[in-house]
């Protein structure tokens, strides 16, 4: 009895407490949003993303945006997908570039045209004002469901002092493969079978393993994926195999590469420990490799084989499907804060990120920064060569086919070719339903 | 039991007529009344947030969507079988066997180990106690955070006093033979002490007249364990391995923070099979189909130790 009495006392306390909370939120004033946004970095952002949002509810009397932390790309995902399935989106969220194509699929996502249209501006004077790399994930169907907001692509980076120890000039990065593989012989360390130091590094976990394979790949003359469609990837092709033939022979026959597969975070300690003369990784460890690194270094441009050839990373400000009228406008305004000049600089200067607004590099600010930070400027200029990021139908799974094939042969278990063929036969059965309803639906 | 049960049903049924047998249910019913007054608010709980959620699983996983566009239908078992042929569940489920021997009986007979090393309590053992008991006060995640950076290859701790001994350093979470035993090196660190206490605790209930009684008779230290120790032992050590098996299916921050399955899938559990079939794969029919699968095992589990402990306990 006592038990049930306590129950219906918290009950009931808990239904005063519901009722007090409801009432304001019924009550005239500025429209209340929700800003879903991850932090796929560092832990700093999650501060800074406080500051941005405080800023935007001080000078926006009619709106009060609140920024809800998601934790990772995938975890916000998630998270956005569970609020559109309980019939409570988030006004806006910052989602991964290449999860725009799946969720615009799945009808998740608002086309912003109307949008545009009401403030009087066209899809392409809106477009306009991003750097032209970004445009392809975020226009669907020619018409636009996202709006970038900080991107990267990924950068060579070199210890300057490990390069002139073995004798090359740092000022001169390698340019090509040949250059590169010639660079990581001559920085690779060996104690008899032992090796003290690696020549490079390529991170390869989930995620992060895609994206290299796609910047060999392009840097190699392929496409990875078909742009202009979400049920097409090219991976048993010339393209790839010669991509992935040379990171296995980086591995096993040059001997330059550790084996295995090796994630991102400890690609960049092994590099910042010395342990690793040379790595590729994202424009966003800049930051990190700054701060931390206690040597001369040097960012690149990724070397070609057949061109220079880079994907975005990044993520892009969307409005889900199924919101309220006063609630996608509110939204809306903050979408085009965020990513306005001046904000979008300042927020490029806080994460590492690039600015992806074009505009932000004419601002003062922006430009006394590269002035102290010049290899800030390397992304920047790769992005005259950056193409859209893959995303098919279902892209994390597909993703993961090659992926899951890739670290079989890092890891000595499988040659390229074959593993290149199992992925792409498991890829097309995953895009197969997508396939059925699109391209294989004949009148 | 199996004797005496036919026996008692015909009683049961012939021998008392209809409105008897309804005035003893009512009767009985009136008595237990209270008992399921006090059971109610539990109940509305448990209804609401783990019978609800399994009913729910249970109908998501007879329907299906066939392409992205199309409504979802009945598609009855479909995604049992669907699920049952896909080879990276039965790898999981694989890996998951592995996983949970290789998980219990290490973690089990260090946990004994320990119990009966600190059984006796002073300063010394109550320190160690503390110190072995201190892994399962840090959260998986956070635990898993720290091994991540213990296992980096060739900068990593562990590689860091490896790598004087061995040519090649191995890549513990990047390689697939390996990957796995790192996953469970971890589970055996983090759960020998937690299984300890109870080992700790059954040690308590060995009768010490009877060991003092062997230790007259000439009983060696080993004679005892296997003759008293063990046997006295044996109800913790079912219960202990039921929590165990349980853990093995339940427990998969480790794997979600540090391999996310991989390297190809060699660290894939069932649970994390789940995850990505409904998150990564958006396939809620198959999600809940693999969750219906995973929770008849668990049930059946659960079920076996309870009539083993009940067995036992109508033994003694």
């Amino acid at each position: 009895m006592l038990f049930s009495r306590r129950l219906m006392l918290s009950l009931a306390i808990a239904g005063t407490m519901a009722g007090s909370l409801a009432v304001p939120a019924k009550a005239e004033g500025p429209t209340e949003i929700d800003l879903f946004f991850p932090v796929p970095v560092d832990g700093k952002l999650a501060r800074d993303m406080g500051t941005l949002i405080k800023e935007f509810n001080e000078t926006h009397r009619d709106v009060k945006a609140t920024a809800v932390y998601t934790g990772s790309y995938d975890d916000t995902l998630i998270k956005t997908r569970a609020a559109i399935k309980a019939g409570k989106p988030p006004a806006a969220v910052i989602m991964s570039a290449n999860f725009l194509l799946d969720m615009q699929i799945e009808n998740e996502l608002t086309n912003l045209d109307s949008l545009i249209a009401a403030d009087g501006s066209t899809k392409e004077k809106f477009l306009g004002q991003f750097f032209p790399a970004l445009h392809g994930n975020a226009v669907i169907n020619r018409s636009v469901y996202g709006v970038p907001f900080h991107n990267s692509t990924p950068l060579l980076y070199i210890n300057a002092d490990k390069a002139k120890e073995a004798g090359l000039d740092p000022s001169k990065p390698p340019q090509t493969w040949a250059e590169l593989t010639d660079w990581a012989k001559k920085l690779t360390k060996r104690d008899g079978d032992k090796v003290t130091q690696w020549g490079i590094a390529i991170p390869c976990a989930y995620d992060y393993c895609g994206w290299m394979m796609e910047t060999l790949t392009m840097s190699n003359g392929g496409r990875y994926y078909n742009e202009e469609f979400g049920g097409e990837v090219y991976y048993d092709t010339p393209s790839m195999l010669g991509a992935l033939t040379w990171w296995n022979d980086l591995v096993y026959k040059h001997k330059v590469h550790a084996p295995g597969a090796t994630p991102g975070p400890a690609v960049s300690t092994s590099f910042i420990s010395g342990n690793a003369a040379m790595m590729m990784l994202s424009t966003g460890s800049l930051t990190y490799v700054r701060d931390n690194a206690k040597f001369a270094y040097k960012v690149a441009f990724i070397p070609r084989n057949v061109r220079n050839a880079v994907p975005i990373g990044g993520a892009s400000l969307i409005v889900p499907a199924g919101l309220e009228a006063d609630k996608q406008k509110a939204a809306w305004t903050l979408i085009k804060w965020m990513t306005s000049p001046e904000k979008s600089g300042w927020w490029s200067r806080a994460t590492g990120y690039f600015a992806p607004n074009m505009a932000a590099y004419k601002t003062p600010e922006m430009v006394d920064f590269l002035g102290k930070n010049p290899d800030a400027k390397t992304a920047v200029d790769q992005l005259d060569v950056a193409k859209p990021w893959f995303a098919t139908y279902k892209t994390v799974p597909v993703r993961k086919t090659l992926e899951d094939e890739v670290m079989l042969v890092l890891n000595g278990k499988k040659q390229p070719k074959e593993a290149l063929a199992a992925a792409q036969k498991a890829a097309d059965e995953t895009l197969k339903p997508y396939n059925a309803e699109t391209s294989l639906k004949l009148p | 039991m199996s004797l005496a049960e036919p026996a008692a049903l015909p009683v049961a049924t012939s021998a008392a007529p209809r409105p008897q047998v309804l005035k003893r249910l009512t009767s009985s019913f009136k008595a237990s009344l209270p008992a399921y007054l006090l059971l109610l608010p539990s109940l509305v709980f448990l209804a609401l947030f783990t019978y609800g959620a399994m009913g729910r699983v249970l109908i998501d996983a007879l329907y299906q969507r066939t392409t992205p566009k199309a409504p979802v239908r009945f598609v009855g078992l479909d995604n049992i079988s669907a699920v049952l042929a896909d080879p990276a569940f039965t790898g999981a489920v694989v890996n998951n066997l592995i996983y949970a021997v290789a998980t219990t009986i290490p973690s089990i007979a260090l946990a004994l180990l320990f119990a009966l090393a600190l059984s006796r309590t002073h300063a010394v053992s109550s320190a160690l106690r503390a110190a072995l008991f201190l892994p399962v006060l840090i959260p998986m995640v956070a635990a898993s955070a720290l091994f991540l950076f213990i296992f980096l290859p060739n900068v990593g701790l562990l590689d860091y006093y490896i790598g004087r001994l061995l040519p090649v350093l191995p890549n513990w979470l990047g390689d697939p033979d390996i990957a796995l035993t790192a996953i469970m090196i971890i589970t055996v660190w983090k759960n020998a002490g937690y299984y300890m206490l109870f080992f700790l605790a059954g040690l308590q209930a060995v009768p010490e007249d009877v060991m003092e009684a062997a230790h007259l008779d000439g009983a060696g230290p080993y004679r005892r364990l296997r003759h008293i120790i063990l046997p006295e032992l044996k109800p913790t050590f079912l219960f202990v391995t039921v929590i165990a098996m349980l853990n093995a299916v339940t427990q998969v921050d480790h794997v979600f923070v540090m391999t996310q399955g991989g390297p190809s899938n060699s660290t894939n559990l069932v649970l994390f099979y789940i995850y990505q079939q409904a998150v990564e794969h958006y396939d809620i029919g198959k999600a809940s189909a693999a969750t219906l699968l995973t929770l008849a095992v668990l049930m059946g589990l659960t079920a076996l130790s309870f009539r083993t402990l009940a067995n036992r306990e109508g033994g003694a």
